[in-house]
Parts: structure tokens; C-alpha cells; sequence
């Protein structure tokens, strides 16, 4: 009874995006804390080439927490 | 006159719900930050309610179907409908008074099936659209978000294991902040639809609107979205403090992964067609993001209470429910008992809340950082 009542193909959708979409946004966001804190203790340190470095990853980091929320914020305005 | 009444006393009881359905909500999209010190508590329900107030207006697709499915559609009369509204607002101040989060949905739901079981008998309620929309969600949301953000915050550690406490708390932080706007944001945006969806099919039911041209009268909208924005300002400060504080005791991080990983689900699911529960994603996510970093961090005494009271929440709404119809019919059809009814409960709340404010002082918000219930 179960099998036909529930919708299986929306269920394996919701499970996928929701793993994908809700562990890729913590990583995201953590590696751009990782990246900004790491940039001001090189910085600190006067070593600049590796603090550059660090704060690319930081950029890369927040660009994608942020297009995360603009996306999530599109599919509420979307729907 | 009479269906003119009784359509006043539906509309009036939407809001009610509604308000309760934003004071009871406000833990989901404001605990976490709060009992991590992103956010002042008075901000962050002032915030909320905003978001909840401009959510509400974003998506205008009507959960008309509100218990769509689930119930025979063509044996809801406006009595049903607010038989069941009484029963959810009911379930929903008896889990605040507890500090139990739960489901308003269901609450709606529930109170909405045990009517028409009263008024209609057993072939009412359609066990498949019950199973199928209600109980099988109930059971994936909890737990999906639990996993994914179990898997967040381990994956979060992993990254910042070696860095400084302090700016990683302040980065998290200020991430809570954005990640419980998306929540707010997608609150007002679900749940401000079922009250308009109520109203609206009880003025189509009283001939104000054709059902061939559905749509939701301006004034419905933003009742609605205020309903639910001052219940969100409201704060539900019993249920905050249990999200908050007594599920487990959080750190920035998680309370992100916590918010996100909530999100993120509620999200996922609304696109794909799968609604699922707000408060059983943000519980699940809280429980999660608590017993990836130990088992024992969980305080499962507390966790075993909510999910009791979510699995009570159908059968009990749905009993007041069933209850409130039987009342109503002892006056026959006409508005004589919704108005009874109406007044019998504004003046139980009365006696209730009255007495309380007089006996004791109003608890202090929140207590932030402590392990331990108040």
C-alpha cells in the first residue's frame, strides 16, 4: 500500500537535493571562515603570498554560500 | 444573516490560527540564533515577523488544498472548517503551554479530519491522502534533516578544527543570521497560505468569490500576513527556549549547520512537491547537528517528549475537533453554535490566561548560553 501511495521519484529528488544542497552550503560557508581567519593570521605574519591565497579560497567560499541563498531565495519567489 | 455570521466567525478563528501559527513557529526560524548569541532575542523575533509579514505576499499559490485530500472536499462546510480551527489553535496553545514544538499543519489537518469524521463518519477522511501526505513526511523530515545536518557540521569541523574559537564564532554567526532569514522568509511564505487558503474557500462557499475565477482577495492577504507577522512578534518564548536551549547546547556552528541543513530541506522539498513540516526539519536539524558532535549532547528525555507530541498532535486536534463539531451541532445548523462555541473559548482563554498573568511574572526571555531548563 505504502509503495503506491507515496511518491518515490519526489522523495529520492527531496533526499538528493536536500544532502547535496544542505551539507554543500555548511562546507561552503566553513572553508570561507577557514579561508578569511587563515588570511588574517598570514597577514598578521607578514607573509602576504599565502594570506592572498587563503582569501581566494574565502571568495570562492562565500560566492557559493551566496549564490546558495539567492537561489534558495528564487525558488521561494518562484514558486 | 446566519451564513453571513458564521462566515465573520471563520474568518475571525483563520486569523486566530493564524496568529498562534506565528507565535508557535517563531522557535524554528529564531531559536538557534538566539541561544548562540547571533542575534539579540528582541531583534531577532522583530526580524522574523518582518520576513514572516513579506513572505506571506512573495507566492500567492494557495494551499487551497489545505487538507486537500485528505478529507472529502464536497462534505466540508464552513462549521467543519471551523470545528477544526478550534482544534488546531487548541493543540497549538496546549504544546506552546508545554513548550513543545509541533507541527501547526498538522494541528490544521488533524482538527479539520476529526470534524468531518463527526459530521460525516469514517468515508470523510481518505486514509490514503492521511498516509500518503501527512504520516510518511512526518516520518522524513525529522529524519532527513537530522542526517544532513549530522553530516554538515561534522564536515564543518573537520574545516575549522584548527583555527581560532573566536572569529570562527563571530563567521558563524553572522551566517545564522542570513541562513535564519531564509527561514523566515520561507515561513511566512507556506504557512501565511493556509489561512488565506481557509478564507478564501469559505468565502467561495458563501458565494463572495466564484470558484471559477479562485483568487485571493487583497484584504485576505494582508490580514493574513499581519496574523501571522504580530503572532511571530509575539514570540513563542517557551518553544525558543526548548529549540534553543534544552534539545542541546549549541555552538555557532551549530547552529548554523543546524539552520541551514533546515533550510536547505524545507526548500528542497517545497520545489520538488514534497511539503514538509518546518518544525520537524528544524527539530530533526537541531537533534542532528547535537549528536553528530556526541550522542550524549542530546538531551533525548526532551526529544522524546516532542516526538510524543507529534505523533499526538493528529488524534488530539482531531478529537478537540470532533468535540467542537458535536458541540455546534447541539444548536443545530444555523451560527447559534459557532457563536457559543466562540464565546465559550475566548472566555476559558480569559479565565486561563488572565489568572496567570496575575500569579506569576512573565519568565525572562531566554536564557542564553545555559544548559539547563529554567
Amino acid at each position: 500500500m505504502i509503495a503506491t501511495i507515496v511518491d518515490w521519484a519526489a522523495l529520492r529528488d527531496v533526499v538528493l537535493a536536500s544532502l547535496a544542497a544542505g551539507v554543500g552550503i555548511t562546507v561552503a560557508f566553513s572553508t570561507a571562515i577557514f579561508g578569511l581567519t587563515r588570511f588574517a593570521d598570514l597577514r598578521r605574519d607578514d607573509r602576504v603570498g599565502a594570506a592572498w591565497a587563503f582569501a581566494g579560497v574565502a571568495i570562492v567560499g562565500l560566492a557559493v554560500s551566496g549564490t546558495a541563498v539567492v537561489f534558495g531565495i528564487i525558488l521561494l519567489v518562484s514558486k | 444573516m446566519d451564513s453571513d455570521l458564521v462566515l465573520v466567525i471563520v474568518v475571525v478563528t483563520a486569523l486566530a490560527f493564524d496568529f498562534t501559527n506565528g507565535f508557535h513557529d517563531t522557535a524554528n526560524v529564531v531559536a538557534t540564533g538566539i541561544s548562540t548569541r547571533a542575534i539579540p532575542p528582541r531583534t531577532a523575533v522583530a526580524g522574523a515577523a518582518l520576513l514572516n509579514f513579506v513572505g506571506a505576499f512573495i507566492s500567492l499559490e494557495v494551499a487551497a488544498t489545505v487538507a486537500g485530500g485528505i478529507v472529502e472536499a464536497d462534505l466540508i462546510t464552513p462549521t467543519i472548517v471551523f470545528a477544526g480551527l478550534i482544534g488546531a489553535i487548541a493543540w497549538n496553545l496546549i504544546t506552546w503551554w508545554y513548550g513543545l514544538p509541533s507541527s501547526s499543519s498538522h494541528a490544521l489537518i488533524g482538527g479539520v479530519v476529526g470534524a468531518a469524521f463527526a459530521a460525516a463518519g469514517a468515508e470523510a477522511v481518505l486514509a490514503e491522502g492521511l498516509v500518503g501526505k501527512v504520516f510518511v513526511p512526518a516520518l522524513i523530515a525529522p529524519v532527513l534533516a537530522f542526517l544532513v545536518a549530522g553530516i554538515a557540521i561534522l564536515c564543518a569541523y573537520r574545516i575549522i578544527a584548527r583555527l581560532r574559537p573566536g572569529s570562527v564564532n563571530r563567521g558563524f554567526r553572522l551566517g545564522q543570521i542570513v541562513s535564519g532569514s531564509l527561514l523566515a522568509l520561507s515561513h511566512g511564505t507556506n504557512d501565511a497560505q493556509k489561512t488565506m487558503g481557509i478564507i478564501t474557500l469559505a468565502l467561495i462557499a458563501h458565494g463572495d468569490i466564484s470558484a471559477d475565477d479562485f483568487h485571493v482577495p487583497t484584504w485576505v492577504v494582508v490580514s493574513a500576513a499581519t496574523a501571522i507577522a504580530l503572532g511571530t512578534y509575539v514570540g513563542g518564548w517557551r518553544i525558543i527556549r526548548t529549540l534553543g536551549t534544552r534539545i542541546i547546547k549549541m555552538d555557532p556552528a551549530q547552529g548554523f549547520a543546524a539552520q541551514g541543513a533546515g533550510a536547505t530541506v524545507i526548500l528542497a522539498a517545497s520545489h520538488f512537491g514534497y511539503p514538509l513540516s518546518t518544525t520537524h526539519t528544524i527539530s530533526g536539524a537541531v537533534m542532528g547537528a547535537g549528536a553528530a558532535k556526541r550522542m550524549s549532547a542530546v538531551r533525548w528525555g526532551v526529544a522524546g517528549n516532542i516526538v510524543m507530541a507529534w505523533v499526538l498532535t493528529i488524534p488530539a486536534a482531531g478529537a478537540i475537533g470532533g468535540v467542537v463539531y458535536g458541540v455546534t451541532r447541539v444548536f443545530g445548523d444555523g451560527a447559534l453554535g459557532p457563536v457559543v462555541v466562540s464565546v465559550l473559548v475566548v472566555g476559558l482563554l480569559a479565565a486561563i490566561f488572565g489568572r496567570r498573568l496575575r500569579e506569576v511574572p512573565p519568565p525572562p526571555p531566554i536564557p542564553v548560553g545555559s544548559q539547563s531548563p529554567p
